[in-house]
């Protein structure tokens, strides 16, 4: 178990804990000291004394949730000690700013992925592999019917899904940090000539554009605009806008989702989204099996979606010991 | 003519919601298309008793033998996405090189040549068959390719789609496509050319039966709005529903499901055949009870559809009749556009008429359906309470002045049903559906009292909304007991309304009841599991 006493990281309902260090990792409610993987706002609560994290998401955290958060950035691969336990943040692919925490104790190492994905994203640091003796991987897509396509295969068909529009405008709904910026960094300016992003994602890209990540041209969706010019056009809007309300007042419209879950036609078809495109900010089966088997670690858990299957397979193929953790509630 | 393009289309008609825009696509495909590749086309698109290959069943197993995955880890991806041949799909997007230009196959090559391969081989041939057939077919095409392999061909591209699509391209009205969609089906070349014709023959359309009309749910304003006299009331029969075909001495018998049944009723072909006129007409297939001259329980009705061909005794054990309530043809003469009450009048006077002398014996067998005589809505109300005392459903209510057209045509024919029984039971086990509801608890049984345990008593899919869906769902997931295989059980908290059309006594149910077509019709948050009804009640309901 993940929760004898002797371990260096223990589950609680506040989320990962590191006693000796007296930190939270990622914490659903307020504490007094935290590390934040990234800056996805299921990561971050309001109300935390003091957050540790990487200097990109520090930058993400202060544009999302306000310049008043006590925010203390890192470098990575640069260590930091706190009680005596060494800590170090390290690339987890996942989005700008996003970070595995490796945290050493004595002779005892743990790592913590936290979202990770080793696909290539222009908008972040790759993936960086890290060795451990005691894992804590994600498996939000613990399952091997999940094979990412390339990147390029994507943009293509997204790009050729704008194209054949005959007279409806596309809506690309997509996370409005991460995703939006992935998608806009590798869409193609020539190819899409008008490209609307919404006020939310247009908010993140100022960051990114900050630290000098290329975009193709977008401006930004205003709800005063002409909705004719919006025609042929692609429009990336968060996907909490999904609702019939406001898509009404597009005569024609079609509509897409980006996320690792559209490959799946049942749940696609549940959303009641036109079409979907396969696009993950995780890691597949594969990419999980490769990340857990590089680290050498000697203990796996797993963490968030369906880590059973994923934990019984290695087991058995790879007599890992590895177990799943289910959520404290 | 290809997988390529029919693979194409497929994404395509997956890829809009639009009803309009699918029809587009449709259109446009089947004028771009050769005539072969598009009869196979709507062959596979309205899902006509498309021949399955392989079971999604064995098509797991082979991936797991041949691939060496583990059979459970595969089983739990099914449960997830909730079709074999999609599992297979997204499974092998891993095994498959990532650049792959392979020849195109034709579909009738592939459908009627390279599959039927599949009936000669045993069972390790079959497995490095397929094998073979993965690694020649192209990622984008293994949907498709494994989706004919098993059968399964639903996309939600409804007959209606292909009939507005080929009326669309060739101004044909859409109830003569139906009408030559119906009855058998051969995807060969002939059959497109048929389809597009734009010269009607009523010669061309012998054998096939008409499309069927079909009754709205009554609408209770109708008593307010209307007076009762622009009705005919009938019984609402609970058979099978079935339209005769006698046209010079070829009988067939088609049923609404459009499957040919002259070899389950032998006995109907021979009295038939005596009859004087040539006919369509339009009933329902009964196990009728002579003595009390009423139709048995449906689910006689089921024991004898069971037997395919069915021995002397066994049409003497079960004997049917087929009720007749509507005529379509006479003598070659198309007159659904003559109204209803004047149908009724052909009906009486030229169907039955024998040419042996003894017409008993057509007359025990094939009867025309009684009209029901009201004289005010209290009558029609009550008569459709006391349905189940005879047997029957409720009413059927139809306009005298109908035409017979395709489909639910408001306002022309009304099933005013019985209302159903109903019991509260307590949600004890879920499972995942399939298909559009993979991954979600949507397929429930519940339990009553027996004493006081509970004892399961019903499996329903049906009845809640989609909001309902998911609260329960998520509901489910937490209240989770223990799991057997991709079934929970859950906490005995949650009380439904269940309503259903009968109840009979059954050794085959732990309960001993059995309940024919059992719903959702509530989620009593108001009751809490002590409010569930009894076994006591449901077997009262069964002396009643």
């Amino acid at each position: 178990m993940i929760n004898s006493k002797q371990n260096l990281i223990t589950q609680t309902i506040k989320g990962l804990y590191c006693e000796p260090a007296k930190i939270w990792i990622d914490p659903n409610r307020p504490v007094e000291k935290a590390i934040i993987t990234h800056a996805h706002a299921d990561h971050f609560t309001n109300g935390c004394r003091e957050y540790i994290c990487s200097i990109e998401t520090g930058l993400l955290l202060r544009k999302r949730f306000g310049n008043n958060i006590n925010l203390k950035t890192i470098d990575y691969d640069k260590k930091f000690s706190i009680n005596g336990i060494k800590f170090s943040l390290h690339p987890s692919g996942h989005i700008l700013g996003s970070s595995q925490i490796k945290i050493i104790a004595g002779s005892e190492t743990w790592l913590i992925t936290g979202d990770l994905k080793r696909q290539k994203d222009k908008t972040c640091k790759s993936y960086e592999k890290v060795k451990t003796d005691f894992l804590i991987c994600e498996s939000t897509f613990g399952l091997p019917i999940f094979n990412w396509e390339s990147t390029d295969k994507i943009i293509d068909d997204i790009t050729k899904w704008v194209s054949q529009s005959e007279d409806s405008i596309s809506i690309l709904f997509c996370y409005s940090l991460g995703k939006a910026q992935r998608l806009l960094s590798e869409l193609n300016s020539q190819k899409l000539t008008n490209i609307y992003v919404h006020k939310s994602i247009n908010k993140m890209n100022l960051i990114y554009k900050r630290l000098g990540i290329e975009f193709a041209e977008a401006k930004i969706y205003d709800t005063n605009l002409e909705i004719c010019n919006l025609n042929k056009s692609l429009l990336l809007l968060p996907p909490s806008l999904n609702n019939k309300n406001f898509l009404r007042k597009f005569k024609k419209v079609r509509t897409g989702f980006a996320s690792g879950w559209m490959s799946i036609r049942a749940l696609k078809k549940r959303s009641g989204f036109d079409k979907g495109f396969t696009i993950s900010d995780h890691a597949d089966w594969n990419g999980l099996v490769k990340t857990i088997k590089e680290s050498e670690a000697k203990r796996v858990f797993l963490y968030h979606g369906d880590g059973e299957s994923l934990a019984n397979f290695l087991r058995d193929k790879e007599d890992l010991n590895i177990k799943q953790l289910n959520e404290i509630k | 003519m290809s997988l390529n393009k029919f693979s194409k289309l497929f994404e395509e008609l997956d890829s809009n919601n639009s009803i309009n825009k699918k029809v587009n696509s449709l259109t446009k495909y089947f004028k771009s298309n050769s005539n072969l590749n598009n009869i196979w086309t709507i062959y596979l698109l309205i899902g006509k008793r498309n021949k399955r290959f392989i079971s999604g069943k064995s098509l797991r197993e082979y991936y797991s033998d041949i691939y060496k995955m583990p059979l459970w880890l595969i089983e739990t991806c099914y449960t997830k996405v909730g079709d074999s041949a999609e599992v297979i799909s997204l499974l092998l997007q891993d095994k498959l090189p990532e650049k792959d230009i392979k020849e195109d196959i034709s579909l009738d090559e592939l459908i009627n040549n390279i599959l039927p391969n599949f009936f000669k081989l045993d069972e390790n041939q079959k497995k490095s068959y397929i094998k073979l057939l993965w690694e020649k077919i192209t990622k984008d095409n293994q949907l498709i390719f494994n989706k004919i392999l098993t059968g399964t061909f639903r996309i939600g591209v409804s007959k209606g789609l292909v009939t507005k699509a080929i009326s669309n391209m060739t101004g044909i009205d859409e109830s003569i496509i139906l009408h030559r969609l119906m009855g058998d089906f051969e995807p060969i070349e002939e059959t497109y050319i048929f389809l597009i014709n734009k010269k009607l023959e009523q010669r061309e359309l012998a054998y096939k039966p008409y499309p069927f009309q079909l009754a709205n749910t009554f609408d209770e304003k109708i008593k307010e709005t209307t007076s009762i006299k622009q009705y005919h009331f009938e019984s609402k029969w609970d058979g099978i529903r079935s339209q005769i075909i006698k046209r010079a001495n070829n009988i067939s018998i088609w049923t609404r499901g459009e499957e040919l049944v002259n070899k389950t009723f032998p006995e109907l072909i021979k009295i038939i055949s005596d009859l004087k006129n040539d006919f369509v007409v339009d009933g329902e297939i009964l196990i009728w009870d002579e003595n009390k001259n009423m139709p048995e329980d449906f689910s006689l009705l089921q024991k004898r559809l069971g037997r395919k061909s069915p021995s002397i005794k066994i049409q003497n054990d079960l004997p049917i009749v087929f009720v007749a309530y509507d005529i379509l043809e006479i003598n070659g003469n198309d007159i659904r556009n003559k109204i209803l009450s004047e149908r009724r009048n052909i009906l009486e006077e030229k169907f039955l008429n024998s040419i042996s002398e003894d017409q008993t014996i057509a007359s025990k067998k094939i009867k025309i359906t009684k009209l029901l005589k009201m004289n005010s809505w209290e009558e029609v109300e009550e008569s459709k309470n006391s349905a189940r005392n005879i047997n029957t459903e409720g009413l059927v209510i139809k306009n005298k002045n109908s035409k017979y057209l395709p489909g639910r045509k408001k306002g022309n024919w009304w099933k005013y049903k019985i209302d159903p029984m109903q019991l509260d039971g307590v949600l004890i086990y879920a499972r995942p559906g399939s298909g559009k509801r993979a991954d979600l608890y949507t397929d429930y049984s519940f339990a009553i009292w027996e004493n006081n345990k509970l004892v399961k008593f019903a499996n329903a899919y049906s009845g809640l909304n989609n909001e309902e869906i998911k609260e329960l769902d998520k509901w489910i997931r937490k209240n989770t007991l223990e799991r057997y295989g991709p079934v929970r059980s859950v906490k005995p908290e949650l009380v439904f309304e269940i309503s259903f059309d009968n109840i009979q006594i059954s050794k085959r149910h732990k309960s001993g009841i059995a309940l024919r077509f059992p719903r959702i019709t509530k989620w009593r948050k108001d009751k809490n599991i002590m409010d569930a009804d009894k076994l006591e009640n449901a077997m009262r309901m069964i002396r009643s």
